[in-house]
């Protein structure tokens, strides 16, 4: 055989040496590599750009000054109310409103219609007003659909002033109707009777 | 250029984009000569202060099987639509308690919904990447499935937080965990506009939360997990108004205050913020000491009308109520009488301001109003 030396044994090989798989250009990691560079720039733009327009801004107190005021300006539900300034507050806005309200829709609310309904009748439901008067000891109620807006229970109907109505059953209280059912499931389910109206899922 | 000579260029960009933020960190430092607190201080504003039956839980809405995850108010009427684990859309009369629709949706890991301006559709979205709208005039079949009207696909990722455009029936804005928002028209199942992403300057994380103004519905804020929020102009969709920093955390939630001229946020860093959109700048932190424990963080948040008051959820169940003018908490739903057995996920206040509903973990839904009397001395 080739190769063999004549003391009969093979030459030998030289020992295997793993090698690195062949490097291909990697086209999409330099574009990505380019885009990040682009979008960094364009920031660093968008960056120096803020820090000039920062020079001609007000100070945050402006800012604080008209928020306060918006917040304090504007009547919120939620809120409680409890101090002696509303009452003046509202007498100064029954004068003006006996001055120059009437047709007036924009500042029309209950508290005008109090002084309208003196000298005309007024239906507190037509008003069209959408900002609650501000100094307005009656506000309109806007969620009973059962009580007449001048409410006698409580002068500020909310949610928590009229047993909401079932809309199918003009009398009787939705936790019970008994007449609005529509169960998917027949007219039983497993979870729901005919008294229910709401625990059943698909129940409406 | 070389992939090396790229890297070496994208390092002393970052190195120069650091720069310019600290810089710009600083002169708005020089700027902030007061907060929201300090100012109302100043003008010896008291603290908001309720009495033990003044806010209460008015309704439980039950019928949901999973933990809620979103809740949408109707503009106007009292109806609410609701998104749960179990896979479902609920719409609920507020003020009856009773469920108007059940609707069983095609995928059912949901994140958001939200209600039409004109109350006739709902939209929701999740981990499917999809917007999908509903029509409430459609009827359901006997197994709750109502036909999907439109379908909005091309996100890449999750879809987090969707909110019709005020008084546009046929659009909608979507934030993705593809880190953009997009603007689409329902009419087509188009994206109009597409707001950040790979190759426009944008948010570089997910987007979580979307909210939009109220007073001027060409702008919308986001919030992400990129721990910024950015004010966006819907005819400018290549960058952003501006981005605003601070936060140290994921910002899961944003809103618009009721003037149209700031915006609140709430982050996995515990803190609220409001910011001012005109200015950049950051009036007020809402930050409860927690001592040695991790703050929770903040999950939702909402504004009463007058912006007096900023409702914020927690992951630990709390939900504080705070004077927004002085940052004191001035209240805890999450500690009054029959308040929810879980995590609060999700906020949002009545269109007319009268009531709060909040959805939770414990799958129920309740609404908070006044209950009180309003004394006039």
């Amino acid at each position: 055989m080739t190769g063999l030396k004549g003391n009969g044994s093979p030459p030998s090989l030289p020992l295997p040496r793993p090698k690195s798989p062949p490097e291909y250009a990697d086209l999409y990691r330099k574009r990505r590599e380019m885009a990040k560079v682009q979008m960094l720039e364009r920031e660093i733009g968008f960056l120096e750009e803020e820090l000039k327009s920062i020079a001609g801004l007000q100070p945050a107190s402006r800012p604080c000054k008209e928020l306060a005021e918006f917040v304090t300006c504007n009547a919120d539900p939620l809120i409680p109310v409890r101090t002696k300034k509303i009452r003046r507050s509202c007498c100064l806005w029954k004068w003006l409103c006996g001055a120059s309200c009437f047709n007036v829709s924009s500042i029309c609310c209950c508290c005008c219609q109090s002084h309208l309904e003196r000298t005309r009748s007024h239906d507190c439901t037509t008003c069209s007003c959408s900002n609650p008067c501000k100094g307005c000891p009656t506000p309109k109620c806007n969620h009973c659909f059962c009580c007449s807006s001048r409410c006698s229970n409580k002068p500020t109907c909310s949610w928590t002033c009229c047993i909401p109505k079932c809309p199918s059953c003009l009398t009787c209280p939705s936790t019970r109707c008994v007449c609005n059912v529509k169960c998917l499931e027949g007219n039983m389910c497993s979870c729901c009777t005919k008294s229910c109206c709401n625990s059943c899922l698909f129940c409406y | 250029m070389s992939v090396a000579e790229l890297k070496e260029r994208h390092m002393a960009a970052t190195e120069t984009v650091n720069s310019l933020r600290d810089r710009l960190r600083q002169q708005r430092l020089l700027l902030l000569d007061t907060d929201v607190a300090g100012y109302a201080r100043s003008q010896g504003k008291t603290p908001v202060t309720f009495g033990p039956t003044d806010l209460v839980c008015c309704r439980t809405l039950q019928g949901h099987t999973g933990k809620v995850h979103s809740l949408d108010w109707t503009p106007e009427r009292n109806r609410i639509v609701s998104a749960s684990q179990d896979g479902r859309l609920i719409v609920w009369n507020a003020l009856t308690s009773q469920k108007t629709h059940a609707i069983k949706l095609p995928c059912a890991w949901v994140m958001t919904c939200a209600f039409s301006p004109n109350g006739q559709s709902v939209a929701c979205g999740g981990l499917d990447s999809m917007c999908s709208i509903f029509n409430l005039n459609t009827q359901t079949d006997n197994d709750g499935h109502m036909p999907v009207s439109r379908m909005l696909s091309g996100h890449k990722g999750y879809v987090s937080s969707c909110q019709y455009v005020p008084d546009e029936d046929t659009h909608l804005i979507t934030a993705s965990g593809d880190h953009t928002c997009v603007l689409w028209d329902i009419t087509t199942g188009l994206r109009t506009s597409v707001f950040g992403g790979e190759f426009q300057s944008g948010h570089t994380s997910d987007v979580v939360s979307v909210s939009i103004n109220g007073s001027n519905s060409r702008m919308f804020v986001s919030g992400s997990c990129d721990s910024t929020a950015r004010l966006w102009d819907t005819r400018v969709a290549s960058r952003a108004v501006r981005t605003f920093h601070g936060h140290q955390g994921d910002v899961n939630t944003v809103k618009f205050f009721p003037d149209g001229n700031r915006f609140g946020t709430g982050s996995d860093d515990g803190t609220c913020r409001l910011f001012d959109i005109r200015t950049g700048h950051q009036l007020q932190v809402y930050n409860q000491p927690h001592g040695d424990n991790e703050a929770p963080h903040v999950t939702s948040i909402a504004f009463s009308i007058s912006g007096r008051l900023l409702f914020a959820s927690y992951n630990n169940g709390d939900c504080y109520v705070w004077d927004t003018l002085l940052a004191q908490v001035v209240l805890d739903l999450g500690s009054l009488q029959n308040s929810h057995d879980g995590r609060i996920s999700c906020l949002g206040l009545s269109a007319d301001g009268s009531a709060l509903c909040t959805g939770s973990w414990d799958t129920n839904l309740k609404i908070w109003a006044f209950g009180g009397h309003r004394k006039v001395i």
